[in-house]
């Protein structure tokens, strides 16, 4: 029953990991998809949309570093894991849940947003600072997902 | 901002305007007077501009077939300074340069031309291909007693069929295709509209464009002629390179050229009688003294400087000390002050370093931060605008170090790690106040308070505004039973994560409750009747708490993303230090070290400076700015690749 535990926690890293992930490679890709039309037209605004594109790619950080955070924890990435009962396990795999959640649907939200912003650098290049702070906006919630997530890890009694 | 009109004689216009264009201090408005005459510049300015783009096109041209390419670091260097006089001298030779320009322009004209010449030779050459097989010529029509048929039939005609419907006919296929047969066909003379008439409706059409060559001559006289047209692409392309070295020049013509479309922009705002003109114009109050005497002194002038009117479009020029001035971009990004605004640069400068480091917080990019904007402060010669957010990144580098140096994380825990791995040693933490992974809580509860600060700042502005307009009971309502609120609820708040002294949280209670019956009595006191007025109150304090809560919570982003980025380092020294071979460790720890810190400083550099934008904007701005000012637009240089030198004693 106890590897059972071990098992579930390592569910929730992967879970951080693999759905921010998606998200944000979805996102990465929409933004890409608008941002290789402007650049076909003048290459010069290549700069400007490479930082749009770069903007949902943080959810996949956020997933990432949740993860590490998780297995560290839970000792697996320092060689000898942790012994851990049935609920603690289903504990740390909820901690996966807000970042792993809120990073995909957030990463692709952000990732349209910010491929609208192309449409800003590509009409108004001097403008592009609104078309970031917009698709900025979306990341907030990824960022108090990310919170919540470091929070569960670091307040669950070993 | 000061009105400025100038009074001076037609004949020294222009040199006025390019006096003043060098300055690029005035803003030149259009004269609405009607008793004076207007020039009209209009067809001036597009040509200048017309010759423009095409001077640029050909610069693109040169630089694409030359192959050097206008780097990210020509952009540190500044522009190329002039002297007025080596301008004038300079400005001589336009025509020239203007000459080669156009030369460029026809040699890539004959290249296309070209090009698309050998494109439809090329698709020629290969339909000739499917022919080399008939050795007779292409327009061939058969001999005295026979008829000649040539061309093709859709794949999958059976041709024994053919033979046997027919007698006397001879078929040669030419070559099978996918999609159809080349065909020959010979018939005698009496037969030909009877066999012309069957191949027709097997569906034969006949070859067109026909030659009386063969179909192998035909394709060595295309290969020659592309050939040629590649030697004569090539020759043009050598006379295009050798206009290498001249890209300064094509620069040079590029900006003349600007600049005198800017001039006679603003020539053709000028009010004119048959000997004298005025401009009027704005000008900054600092600069108006130096200007007036200036122009005093060279030419027969009269100025007089007025305060500008109320309903007066005045631009904004935002003018701030050497702290807050290279925040001043993130201003013009969001709007510039609108009439009655206070000007939010000096405001949130402090805190837009202070968040800055915070959200970036490590000691080791910090430093690389500042020794790169000192390196490109010193070493190369940024333009203002540029050197304005280098000096904003130094600032903003210092803070990083700061927090960096209080969490202890250079470069994540690159410290520990090799200390532990190579030399045996724990050495346990840096941080000079803590960790923030061993207590998140507790930077979590500071990131909200440095937040109540930010928030409150912003009230206080809108509290000073108001009182100075005069609005002294908005300025009290509005702002006091806010911060009573929000200090009595924090504590309170702060409860539910840390044990908060009983004293402060009952203190607590009682000034919220002030706080909050101040604001359901003010908040609805611009409606008329009493109930109204009440639930006004009740909307009022739903939107404060539901307002400030978010807005409060919203500063997690300072704690959330500074931990991201020392996570992420230490993942990176994680990932390097994990061979057990010391060799191999060696190698892979520095080869992951200086590729993926420069990454991870580069997404979380981006991260910091956009979190920090809409900190300032979403949280502090709403509090007190409206913006939506218009900005001031001299008549300046407003150059690409020069600039000019200006000897203040000169003359």
């Amino acid at each position: 029953m106890n590897s059972l535990g071990l098992a579930l926690a390592i569910l929730g890293a992967a879970l951080a990991a693999l759905l921010a992930g998606i998200g944000s490679a979805k996102g990465v890709g929409l933004v890409g998809e608008a941002a290789a039309g402007v650049v076909s037209v003048d290459p010069t605004k290549f700069s400007k949309v490479l930082i749009l594109q770069l903007l949902p790619g943080t959810q996949g950080l956020y997933g990432l570093l949740i993860a590490v955070l998780l297995l560290s924890r839970i000792g697996v990435l320092g060689g000898g894991a942790l012994e851990l009962t049935l609920s603690q396990g289903l504990m740390f795999l909820a901690s996966g849940l807000p970042i792993g959640v809120v990073g995909l649907l957030s990463g692709i939200a952000q990732g349209r947003a910010a491929a609208a912003g192309v449409g800003i650098v590509a009409k108004k290049p001097e403008q592009n600072g609104k078309g970031i702070i917009m698709a900025a906006m979306v990341e907030t919630y990824a960022i108090l997902a990310l919170l919540i997530s470091i929070l569960i890890i670091y307040n669950i009694a070993l | 901002m000061q009105r400025i009109e100038i009074v001076a004689l037609l004949s020294d216009s222009k040199k006025i305007m390019e006096r003043l264009q060098r300055r690029g201090i005035v803003e030149v408005s259009d004269c609405t007077e009607e008793e004076f005459v207007k020039l009209n510049t209009a067809a001036s300015i597009q040509t200048f501009e017309q010759a423009r783009a095409k001077v640029e096109k050909a610069l693109e041209i040169l630089r694409d077939v030359t192959g050097d390419k206008a780097s990210l670091l020509a952009s540190l260097k500044g522009k190329r300074e002039y002297i007025p006089d080596d301008f004038g001298k300079k400005a001589a030779g336009v025509d020239r340069a203007l000459q080669k320009a156009y030369d460029i322009l026809d040699d890539q004209k004959r290249i296309a031309d070209c090009k698309s010449r050998i494109a439809k030779l090329t698709v020629l050459r290969d339909s000739l291909a499917a022919w080399t097989a008939l050795d007779v010529p292409m327009n061939c029509k058969g001999t005295s007693r026979t008829n000649a048929l040539i061309g093709s039939l859709p794949a999958g005609t059976d041709l024994e069929k053919l033979r046997e419907q027919t007698e006397d006919v001879y078929i040669e296929v030419v070559r099978k295709m996918k999609t159809q047969t080349n065909v020959f066909v010979l018939c005698r003379k009496e037969k030909e509209q009877e066999t012309y008439d069957l191949l027709r409706r097997n569906g034969f059409s006949a070859l067109s464009g026909t030659t009386g060559k063969t179909a192998t001559e035909r394709i060595g006289e295309i290969e020659k002629e592309i050939a040629d047209l590649g030697g004569a692409i090539d020759d043009r392309l050598a006379d295009i390179r050798d206009h290498d070295g001249m890209q300064k020049d094509l620069e040079f013509v590029i900006d003349y050229l600007g600049m005198r479309a800017d001039k006679y922009k603003a020539l053709g705002k000028l009010g004119m009688t048959r000997e004298t003109f005025v401009l009027t114009g704005y000008i900054p109050k600092k600069y108006a003294p130096a200007l007036v005497r200036e122009l005093d002194r060279k030419y027969r002038v009269a100025i007089s400087l007025f305060a500008p009117e109320a309903d007066d479009d005045v631009p904004v020029l935002l003018e701030n000390n050497g702290f807050s001035a290279p925040v001043e971009g993130i201003t013009e990004m969001y709007a510039l002050p609108a009439k009655g605004d206070v000007d939010p640069t000096p405001v949130m400068a402090f805190f837009y370093y202070l968040f800055f480091g915070m959200m970036l917080s490590d000691a080791g990019y910090g430093v690389l931060m500042v020794l790169f904007t000192s390196l490109v402060l010193r070493k190369g010669k940024p333009e203002p605008k540029m050197r304005k957010t280098m000096k904003m990144f130094l600032y903003c580098g210092i803070s990083t170090v700061f927090w960096g140096a209080l969490f202890g994380s250079w470069f994540g825990d690159a410290v520990q790690v090799i200390a532990r791995d190579w030399f045996g040693r724990e050495i346990g933490s840096l941080a000079l106040w803590f960790e923030p992974l061993d207590d998140p809580i507790r930077l979590l509860l500071f990131s909200f308070g440095l937040g109540i600060c930010h928030l409150f700042l912003g009230l206080s502005v809108n509290f000073y505004k108001l009182w100075k307009a005069g609005q002294k009971l908005d300025a009290v309502c509005d702002v006091i039973p806010v911060m009573l609120t929000v200090l009595g609820v924090a504590p309170m708040a702060a409860g539910i994560l840390v044990t908060v002294p009983p004293v402060v949280a009952s203190v607590g209670k009682y000034v919220a409750m002030i706080g909050v019956i101040l604001v359901v009595l003010t908040a609805g006191r611009s409606s008329k009747s009493i109930p109204m007025r009440f639930f006004g109150g009740i909307y009022g304090l739903y939107n404060i708490a539901t307002g400030y809560l978010s807005d409060i919570l919203s500063y997690s982003r300072l704690l959330a993303l500074g931990l991201a980025t020392g996570c992420i380092a230490s993942v990176i020294n994680l990932i390097g230090a994990m061979p057990q071979n010391m060799v191999v460790k060696t190698v892979l720890f520095i080869l992951v070290f200086l590729v993926a810190h420069p990454a991870n400083i580069a997404i979380n550099l981006l991260g910091a400076y956009v979190h920090t934008d809409r900190l300032q904007f979403v949280e502090l701005f709403s509090k007190f700015y409206e913006g939506g000012g218009r900005a001031f637009e001299p008549l300046e240089v407003n150059t690409k690749y020069i600039k000019f030198r200006e000897e203040q004693n000169n003359e």
